[in-house]
């Protein structure tokens, strides 16, 4: 089991990807849970792009559809969701 | 008192029909959004409108509730268009029933404004000069954050 990522407009377009599945394991300790920052750190780390894409200002974050803040808990089979800010209407 | 997220033009007369029905309230109010061919100066000649789904139904239908209970309203429809869109196409339509036209046009705008920042769609505007994802406006978090201090 793992935790969904989901990535939309600016964010998906610069990293090519829409959504990749993140292995918990791949943490410190293989926690079997961890926070949103903890997990954006992480995927901060797979090159230059992330970086960039994911430490933008004003960057939101969703878990499971809610908009929530870095220190959110988030457990395997969980949704997590980065964009940039809404736009619509 | 109901949410759809649709590829296709909204018809605003249908939408109009089935949110009053046959008993309408003392009062409806409806706003309608269309593409504009002019954004902070530069041309616009269509727009891509990309959407979270799951995460973009959840939010509209809390945000409907919301309004409900806020100006408690008998009815009310949010209807938001997805995929490519043109020139003066809709983009959005929302539509209250009250009991007074205060709560059934304060409902309206507070939808507009609440849903613009929170519903996960994003805008990528096409024109003579490219192609440019739309940026978040100041202007429309100060009129989403009215509605907090005005609890």
């Amino acid at each position: 089991m793992s935790v969904t990522i989901k990535l939309f407009s600016s964010l998906r377009e610069a990293l090519g990807v829409s959504e990749i599945e993140f292995d918990l394991g791949e943490l410190d300790g293989a926690p079997l849970e961890a926070d949103v920052a903890a997990i954006k750190a992480a995927l901060s780390k797979r090159g230059a792009d992330w970086q960039e894409a994911l430490n933008q200002p004003n960057l939101v974050h969703a878990l499971n559809h809610k908009v929530v803040y870095l220190e959110a808990t988030v457990s395997e089979g969980d949704e997590l969701a980065f964009f940039p800010p809404m736009t619509g209407g | 008192m109901s949410v759809a997220l649709q590829a296709e033009a909204i018809d605003v007369a249908a939408e109009y029909s089935a949110l009053v029905g046959h008993a309408p309230g003392a009062a409806v109010a409806t706003f309608t959004g269309y593409v504009r061919g002019e954004s902070e100066g530069r041309a616009v000649a269509s727009l891509e409108l990309e959407h979270y789904p799951e995460m973009a139904l959840r939010v509209l239908e809390e945000l409907g509730q919301q309004a409900e209970a806020r100006f408690q309203l008998s009815r009310w429809r949010i209807v938001h268009r997805f995929g490519q869109l043109g020139l003066a196409e809709t983009i959005v339509w929302v539509g209250a029933v009250a009991d007074h036209r205060g709560e059934a046009i304060s409902a309206c705008e507070f939808m507009m404004d609440t849903l613009k920042t929170d519903a996960p769609f994003w805008k990528r505007e096409q024109g003579p000069d490219g192609v440019d994802w739309v940026g978040s406006r100041e202007s429309d978090s100060r009129r989403r954050a009215r509605w907090r201090s005005e609890g």
